[in-house]
């Protein structure tokens, strides 16, 4: 129960502030910013966050939980870079398109993996030595 | 509309999280199956939204809100490497272009839909 308290507590910050940068960051040349900036940065944190055992250690597993399924879950969003690139592609902005999908997957998977090689870097128990 | 978005999210949030427990129950969870299903299906009702073209407070609801906070950018992004971290290259493949081109295509298919059914 704690758990989908956190969910929905923490979703609904993450969906909030997506929103908020939505309506914040401006649409440069037709090329949709706020989503590729939620999407980067939610990844490296999502990645990060998974990791970081000495620190989420600490933590009550809701907290964990709530801040990654609800709160990093929510900020990111995959359907809106699904349509945004529908749109781009009926507008026959081919360069845009080639942008907008390199820039989210590579750029996802690149501060994906910088947030869990931190994590195992600076936030991980030491192997104990046999 | 801040509130708006961030209710919708909560919503949407416990649905993928309910879906992906349902999923990994039934499935199991070697390969991610749950947010391939999650992404595919917001990807179609956001085309459908966009296409039917509701109002500015359900836009805001049910787009921003629901299905963004159904779908999720950060989980795919994190199994890719997961599954790249177990060297399973092939899977990496099939689920990163499963994801990008099922999601276009029926990204696409939901807003022909959304605008042939208005």
């Amino acid at each position: 129960m704690a758990k989908i308290v956190a969910i929905i507590g923490w979703a609904f910050v993450g969906g909030a502030t997506r929103y908020g940068l939505s309506v914040t960051l401006p649409i440069v040349a037709g090329f949709p910013w706020a989503t590729v900036i939620v999407n980067l940065v939610g990844s490296g944190l999502l990645a990060w966050l998974s990791h970081a055992e000495t620190l989420t250690a600490k933590w009550p597993n809701a907290l964990t939980v709530g801040l990654g399924v609800g709160g990093l879950g929510a900020f990111t969003t995959f359907s809106t870079f699904g349509v945004d690139t529908v749109h781009l592609l009926d507008q026959q902005s081919w360069g845009l398109v080639g942008l907008y999908i390199a820039v989210s997957l590579i750029g996802g998977l690149v501060m994906s993996g910088l947030g869990v090689w931190c994590a195992r870097r600076w936030w991980h128990f030491p192997v104990a030595e046999v | 509309m801040v509130v708006v978005a961030g209710l919708g999210a909560a919503v949407g949030a416990l649905g993928r999280y309910g879906v992906t427990r349902l999923v990994q129950r039934v499935y199991g969870n070697y390969w991610p199956l749950a947010t391939l299903l999650i992404n595919w299906l917001g990807c179609a009702l956001l085309g459908g939204l966009t296409g039917w073209q509701v109002g500015h407070l359900m836009t805001v609801l049910i787009g921003t809100g629901v299905l963004g906070g159904f779908t999720t950018f950060s989980t795919f992004s994190h199994e890719v490497v997961m599954l790249a971290d177990q060297r399973r290259f092939g899977a990496v493949l099939g689920y990163v272009s499963l994801s990008v081109g099922g999601g276009l295509l029926l990204a696409a298919g939901g807003l022909w839909l959304g605008l042939h059914l208005h």
